[in-house]
C-alpha cells in the first residue's frame, strides 16, 4: 500500500469525512502480497475501472454511494460515501423539549423504530433516576421484540431478494406487514411507531390485542420456518454466503462490531445478558452465536434471534399482569385528562410539562440498549433544563458499514451484495 | 368439488382451444396453398392444375405467419402477463389485475396491451459517447436470431393436403408433398439450432459495449462469457439424442420417439436421454439468461446490460428473453418430451379421428407440452437465488459438460451393443431412478453445517 492512501488503497483525502479516513490500510488474510516474484517478469498490468454503485441504486437500500475499484470483477478497493440521508439527528434534538425527541428517534432505525425509542427513554430515565412500573417494562420489552423480528425479516428478505429469491422477500413481507397491522393497533403508526414515553409508555395494549398478537407470532414462526427452508437447504443460497464477507472475531470486535455481526463472528456478547435492561433478566432465551463471521453465519443468527425473539414475546405475555403503564409522577409523565381540567395541579403540570418539558437533572449518562444490529447508545447531557443540552449517537450500523472495505477487499463484486445486505446498513441510523 | 370441476372443466377447455388452434393452423397452411397454387395457375394461365411446388411454397408462408407471428409471438407476450401472474400465486398475491375490461381483468391479458403501449410511447433516451451503429443494432440483433431459431421446431405432423376440410374435391390424396406444421425442414437439423443460438451473444454483448457505461459493460462481458460456456454443454447434450434416433432433423427425431420399446412404453427421448434431457434445460436456462442464471442482467448489483436502453429498444430485449423461454420450451418438446404425439391413446385416437383431427390433436398436444416447460422454466426463476460469475462457470465446465461427455460415450456403447434402443432405455430408467433417489435422500438429510456450528444457542453468560 502506497502512503497517503486510506482503507482499501483508495485516497480518502479526496473525500474528508469518507469511512476509513487517516487510518493505515488494514491488514487481510496475512501477509499482502508482494511484487513480482522474480525481477525480470514484467506482468502485464490490467486496467482498473472504477465503477460507481449508488448513490440510487437497488443494491443500496437507501442512499449510499459505494465506489468500487475493479479489476475484472474483483474488488480492488473501495470506499464508502454516507451521507446522502443526512438529518442532523444530534443537532435537532437540541432544540425540542426531551419529549419532543421521540419523533427523531423513530427515524434512526426507522425499521425497528420502537427499539430506538426505548433506547433514548432508558438513557433520560437513567438520568431521572426513575423506576417505570413492571407492566411499563414488559410493554417495552414485547414491543422491542416485535421489532427485533421486523428488523430481522426486513433485512433476510432484502438479502432473498437482492440475490435473486425474490418469493423469499415476499413471504417475508407478508409476516412484517402483518406485524405492522399489530403495531398501528397498539400505536397508530405502521412505520414510525412511536411508543416510549419518559416514565413509561405512550398506551396500553387494546382488548384482545395479546390473542391476535399471538396468532400473527404463529403465522410468523411459520414464515420464517419456510424463508429457512428456503434459503438455509438452498445450494445456491449457500454457495454465495458461505465464506464470503468475512470478518475474523478479532477484527470485528476491533472494528467495533456489536449485535448480530459480532455474534456471527463467535464473541458471544448481548447486552441483553452482559448488562440485562428492562426484565430481561427475568426471560428466559438464549443467544445465537455463530462461528465464521460470514453471510451464511450473519444469515443464521437473525433467522435464530427471529425464533429467541418469538420466545421472549410469549413468555412476556405469560407474565405482564394488570397495572400502571407510566410513572404516576406529573414532573415526567402528562396528568390524565380529568385532573387537568378539573385539578389546579393537574392543568399546572401539564402546561409546565408541554410548554417547558421535563427537567430532567443535570448530568450526563450513557445509555446502552441492544437494537436490532447490535448497541445502540445514548450519550446524553442535560444542564437541569427542560431540552438536552447536548445528545450522542452511537448508531449500531456505523462499525459495520464502516468495516465493509475490510471484509469485501479481494472479492468478487457479486459478494458485495449479501456483505451489504447482511450487515444491515439502515441509512437513517448511520448518517443520522 | 365445485372448484375441482371447475378446474378441470378450464383444463379441457384450454386443451379444446389448443386443439383447435392447431386446427386453424393445419387450415391456413393448406389452404394458403391451395391459393398460391390458384395464383400460379392464374400467372402461367394453366387452370386447374395442381402444382407441388406452389402448394408446399404457400403451405411455408402460413407457417411463417402462424407458427412465428401467431404461436411464438402471443406465447412470448403472454409470458409476461404469465410472469406476474405465476409468480403472484407462488407468492401468496394476487398480481396484476388493475386493468379491468367490463369489470374483469381477464386474468391480467390487457397489461400486454398496457406495456406494448407504454414500451412503444416512451421517450428514447440515448447515452452519449454511443457507438451509434451497434447500439442501434443490438436490440435487433438479440431479437432476431431467437426468433429464428424456432424455423426448424416440428409443431405438427404430416398431413396430406387432401385431408384439410375443403380441399378433398380439389386436391387428390397423394398428389402432393404432405405439409407439416414445421416453417423449414433442413437435413442440417440441430446444427442449425447450435449456429442459430450462438449469434444471440451479439445482440448483448454488443448491447452492453456500444452503450458507453460500466456496468452495461460488466454485464455484456458476463453474458459473453456465460452464453459462450454454456453453448458447449447445450450441443454436446443434444449429441446423445442424435446418436439415439440416428437424425439431426428435428422432425425425424419426433417420427422416432413414436416407437416402442418394451410394448407399450414409448421410445420418448426423456427416458432414453435423462442426462440429455437435464444438461440441456440447464444449459438452455443458461442461455435465455434468466435467474439463476441472471448475471448479465443482475438487476441488484450490475442492473445489467440493457441498462442505457429505454422504450421499444429495452422492450425488444425484455421480449427476446421470452420469446427465447416460448423457443427452447418447443426445442426441449421435440427433443426430449416426444413433440406432436400425445401418448396417451394415441392408437386408439389415430383409428377413430380423421387424420386431419388427429395432427390437429398432437399438434395441440404439442403446444401444451411447451407451456408446461415454459411454466416449468418460470417456476425454478422465481425459487432459485441467482449464482455468482465463478460459480456459474464452475458448474458449466465441472458439472454440465462432463455429464454431457459421459453421456454421449456412454449412449454410444450402449447402442453398439443393443440398437434397438432396448438397453438404452434399461440404462435411461435406472438413471432416472438414481437421480430421483440421490435427490430424496440429499432433500432429507439435515442441512450441512460441517465446519459452521452455526446458530449453535449459548445461554448467557
Amino acid at each position: 500500500m502506497t502512503e497517503g492512501k486510506g482503507v482499501g488503497g483508495i485516497d480518502t483525502r479526496a473525500t474528508p469525512g469518507s469511512a476509513g479516513a487517516g487510518l493505515s490500510a488494514p491488514q487481510l488474510g496475512g501477509p499482502a502480497a508482494g511484487p513480482a516474484d522474480g525481477e525480470l517478469e514484467a506482468p502485464l498490468r490490467g486496467k482498473r475501472m472504477t465503477v460507481n454503485l449508488g448513490p440510487s441504486h437497488p443494491a443500496t437500500h437507501g442512499v449510499t454511494r459505494l465506489v468500487v475499484e475493479l479489476d475484472g470483477e474483483n474488488i480492488e478497493a473501495m470506499k464508502i460515501d454516507i451521507g446522502y440521508l443526512h438529518r442532523g439527528f444530534e443537532k435537532s434534538c437540541e432544540n425540542g423539549t426531551w419529549t419532543q425527541v421521540f419523533p427523531y428517534t423513530d427515524r434512526l432505525n426507522y425499521v425497528s423504530s420502537i427499539m430506538n425509542n426505548v433506547g433514548f427513554a432508558l438513557g433520560v430515565e437513567k438520568l431521572c433516576r426513575l423506576d417505570i412500573p413492571d407492566r411499563a417494562k414488559y410493554l417495552r420489552v414485547i414491543t422491542s421484540e416485535v421489532h427485533r423480528i421486523c428488523d430481522h425479516l426486513t433485512l433476510v428478505g432484502a438479502m432473498g431478494m437482492e440475490l435473486g429469491a425474490m418469493t423469499v422477500f415476499l413471504y417475508a413481507i407478508e409476516a412484517r406487514d402483518l406485524i405492522y397491522d399489530r403495531l398501528a393497533e397498539l400505536v397508530g403508526a405502521r412505520l414510525t411507531s412511536n411508543y416510549a414515553r419518559i416514565g413509561g409508555v405512550a398506551r396500553d395494549v387494546p382488548e384482545g390485542w395479546i390473542e391476535k398478537m399471538t396468532k400473527t407470532l404463529d403465522r410468523t414462526r411459520d414464515l420464517v420456518d419456510e424463508i429457512d427452508a428456503l434459503l438455509a437447504r438452498n445450494r445456491i443460497f449457500i454457495d454465495r454466503t458461505r465464506g464470503t464477507g468475512k470478518v475474523s472475531r478479532e477484527l470485528a470486535c476491533e472494528l467495533g462490531f456489536t449485535g448480530p455481526c459480532l455474534r456471527a463472528a463467535g464473541e458471544p456478547y448481548d447486552i441483553r445478558k452482559a448488562a440485562p435492561y428492562l426484565v430481561y433478566d427475568r426471560l428466559d432465551f438464549d443467544i445465537p452465536v455463530g462461528s465464521n463471521g460470514d453471510n451464511f453465519d450473519r444469515y443464521l443468527m437473525r433467522i435464530e434471534e427471529m425464533r429467541q425473539s418469538d420466545k421472549i414475546i410469549r413468555q412476556c405475555f405469560a407474565q405482564m399482569e394488570p397495572g400502571d403503564i407510566i410513572v404516576r409522577d406529573f414532573r415526567y409523565a402528562l396528568p390524565p385528562k380529568p385532573l387537568v381540567y378539573g385539578t389546579i395541579e393537574g392543568l399546572m403540570a401539564h402546561f409546565k410539562l408541554v410548554m417547558e418539558g421535563i427537567k430532567v437533572p443535570a448530568g450526563e449518562v450513557y445509555s446502552y440498549t441492544e437494537a436490532a444490529n447490535g448497541e445502540l447508545g445514548f450519550y446524553i447531557v442535560s444542564d437541569g433544563g427542560g431540552r438536552p443540552y447536548k445528545l450522542g449517537l452511537r448508531a449500531p450500523g456505523w462499525p459495520m458499514v464502516a468495516g465493509l472495505p475490510y471484509m469485501l477487499k479481494g472479492s468478487l463484486l457479486a459478494d458485495l451484495i449479501p456483505t451489504y445486505d447482511s450487515i444491515n446498513m439502515i441509512g437513517g441510523e448511520v448518517e443520522q | 368439488m365445485n372448484r375441482f370441476v371447475g378446474m378441470l372443466l378450464f383444463f379441457a377447455g384450454v386443451v379444446a382451444g389448443l386443439i383447435a388452434l392447431s386446427a386453424g393452423f393445419y387450415w391456413v397452411a393448406g389452404w394458403l396453398g391451395w391459393g398460391f397454387n390458384a395464383l400460379a395457375n392464374a400467372i402461367s394461365g394453366t387452370p386447374g392444375v395442381v402444382s407441388p411446388g406452389a402448394i408446399s411454397f404457400g403451405a411455408s408462408v402460413a407457417n411463417i405467419v402462424t407458427l412465428l407471428l401467431v404461436l411464438v409471438m402471443t406465447s412470448g407476450a403472454l409470458l409476461t402477463t404469465a410472469e406476474r401472474k405465476w409468480s403472484a400465486m407462488m407468492q401468496n398475491r394476487i398480481g396484476a389485475n388493475r386493468i379491468k375490461v367490463f369489470g374483469s381483468a381477464l386474468g391480467g391479458v390487457p397489461f400486454l396491451a398496457a406495456d406494448a403501449l407504454k414500451m412503444l410511447t416512451k421517450e428514447s433516451v440515448e447515452p452519449r459517447g454511443r457507438t451509434r451503429l451497434l447500439y442501434q443494432l443490438a436490440p435487433a440483433l438479440a431479437f432476431a436470431p431467437v426468433f429464428a431459431l424456432f424455423a426448424i421446431v416440428p409443431v405438427g405432423m404430416d398431413l396430406d393436403p387432401s385431408q384439410i376440410p375443403g380441399l378433398a374435391s380439389r386436391i387428390a390424396s397423394g398428389v402432393v408433398q404432405p405439409i407439416g406444421l414445421q416453417i423449414a425442414r433442413l437435413d442440417a437439423g440441430l446444427l442449425y439450432l447450435f449456429a442459430i443460438s450462438s449469434l444471440a451473444v451479439y445482440g448483448t454483448s454488443l448491447a452492453g459495449w456500444a452503450s458507453n457505461n460500466k456496468l452495461a459493460l460488466l454485464g455484456g462481458v458476463r453474458a459473453s462469457s456465460q452464453m459462450i460456456s454454456y453453448e458447449v454443454s447445450l450441443g454436446l447434450s443434444l449429441v446423445g439424442s442424435m446418436i439415439a434416433y440416428r437424425s439431426l432433423q428435428l422432425n425425424e427425431i419426433v417420427v422416432a420417439q413414436g416407437q416402442s420399446v418394451f410394448g407399450g412404453i414409448p421410445a420418448v427421448g426423456i427416458l432414453l436421454q435423462p442426462v440429455g434431457f437435464l444438461v440441456f434445460f440447464a444449459s438452455a436456462f443458461a442461455e435465455t439468461k434468466r435467474a439463476p442464471f441472471d448475471l448479465p442482467e443482475g438487476e441488484s448489483e450490475i442492473v445489467g446490460y440493457f441498462i442505457e436502453y429505454s422504450g421499444m429498444k429495452f422492450g425488444l430485449m425484455f421480449l427476446a428473453e421470452f420469446v427465447e423461454v416460448a423457443v427452447l420450451s418447443g426445442i426441449l418438446t421435440a427433443v426430449f418430451l416426444g413433440g406432436w404425439h400425445p401418448y396417451l391413446f394415441e392408437g386408439w385416437l389415430q383409428a377413430n379421428l380423421s387424420p386431419f383431427w388427429f395432427a390437429a390433436v398432437g399438434a395441440g398436444a404439442f403446444i401444451f407440452k411447451m407451456t408446461l416447460m415454459m411454466w416449468l422454466q418460470f417456476t425454478v426463476r422465481w425459487l432459485l437465488p441467482r449464482f455468482r460469475f465463478d460459480q456459474i462457470q464452475k458448474l458449466c465446465w465441472k458439472i454440465l459438460l462432463p455429464a454431457a461427455l459421459v453421456n454421449v460415450f456412454v449412449t454410444a456403447l450402449v447402442l453398439l451393443l443393443d440398437p434397438s434402443m432396448q438397453l438404452l432405455a434399461v440404462v435411461g430408467a435406472v438413471t432416472i431412478v438414481a437421480i430421483a433417489a440421490i435427490t430424496v435422500a440429499v432433500g432429507r438429510a439435515p442441512a450441512p453445517e460441517a465446519g459452521h456450528g452455526a446458530a449453535h444457542v449459548v445461554a448467557g453468560h
